[in-house]
């Protein structure tokens, strides 16, 4: 039974596909956030947990992390520092997300586009999508396989 | 293993620095582009994180919510709400007019045909957190009303002073 499970989680297809995904996930997600700093930036003021001077710097350099990890796992180029950033990244908003929740506060996530009056998902719904997220970047980053449709070859 | 750690290093610096150039460089070009630093503090006026698109306009502020309801008692000038109209609806100030940001282009040329571009406005949305009355006054101006001033503490200052409301 162990055996087949660990079948499934070294299959190249399986690689591909969540590789796809989670790379597809970040590259859409960066998109509004790139057209719309403004917006972004509000977004980020919304959590009330970044101090002033840091939510016009974080709007300008984080849609570009998001966009350059995503399409580093599309296009198969450093695949372990790409999953490492992407890890972090839902790790950190894992984190944003929870202390929100324990203190009751109601913010826009800003994460695939902007209302502008409170979110529309809940803030549980979110947190799944986010945990969903980072257990396949986690097999992303721990698969030691081969990786198909890839440039970069070495699988490390 | 060190080997690895290095590569991966490497790598990781690699993605942050062409993230952080391409930022930068698209921030500076662009015209949808921001300050580098906003404004998030609430005690220093409206927050907002500085668009340089905006930078062309300038609007007086009226910072002192008192100064709001002197100019309110000398009933001449129109107090314009920026708000959803559910707020609106909700409460606002007294003879104020509803013409919320979201809905300008359909309304405003009813309002054009009531109120001449002479006319003193003040606009107002939610406060110090909200822009909405600052890109109210923008849209007005473009539409060639140039006497425009903006109430930034907004309805929720208006009622925390338990001034008059309808």
């Amino acid at each position: 039974m162990n055996n087949t499970f660990e079948k499934i989680l070294q299959n190249e297809w399986l690689e591909l596909t969540i590789r796809w995904i989670l790379g597809t996930i970040f590259v859409a997600a960066s998109y509004y956030k790139i057209i719309s700093p403004e917006n972004f930036a509000r977004a980020v003021y919304s959590y009330d947990l970044f101090p002033g001077y840091s939510i016009n710097l974080i709007a300008i350099i984080f849609p570009y992390m998001e966009c350059f990890t995503g399409l580093c796992l599309i296009l198969g180029i450093y695949h372990r520092s790409a999953a490492i950033l992407i890890n972090a990244m839902l790790f950190g908003f894992i984190i944003l997300l929870s202390i929100n929740i324990m203190r009751g506060h109601q913010f826009d996530c800003g994460c695939f586009s902007f209302n502008g009056s409170g979110n529309t998902d809940s803030v549980y719904s979110m947190l799944i999508r986010n945990v969903i997220l980072l257990l396949m970047g986690g097999f992303v980053l721990y698969y030691k396989g081969y990786r198909k449709w890839s440039f970069q070859k070495s699988s490390r | 293993m060190k080997r690895v750690f290095k590569g991966t290093a490497k790598e990781l610096m690699i993605i942050i620095g062409i993230s952080v150039l391409c930022g930068f460089a698209v921030n500076a070009y662009s015209p949808k582009g921001i300050a580098l630093f906003g404004n998030w503090d609430t005690s220093k006026g409206v927050v907002s994180a500085k668009p340089k698109s905006h930078g062309n306009y300038f609007f007086e502020e009226i910072e002192e919510i008192q100064t709001a309801k002197e100019i309110f008692d000398r009933g001449d000038s129109l107090f314009v709400d920026a708000r959803h109209p559910d707020a609106y609806h909700e409460g606002h100030i007294p003879g104020a007019v509803s013409l919320p940001v979201g809905r300008f282009d359909e309304m405003i040329e009813g309002f054009g045909s009531r109120y001449p571009t002479s006319t003193p406005i003040i606009t107002y949305c939610s406060g110090r957190e909200c822009e909405d009355s600052h890109n109210l006054a923008r849209l007005l101006f473009t539409e060639g009303y140039t006497n425009i001033r903006i109430f930034i503490d907004g309805y929720p200052g208006w009622e925390e002073m338990g001034y008059p409301r309808e």
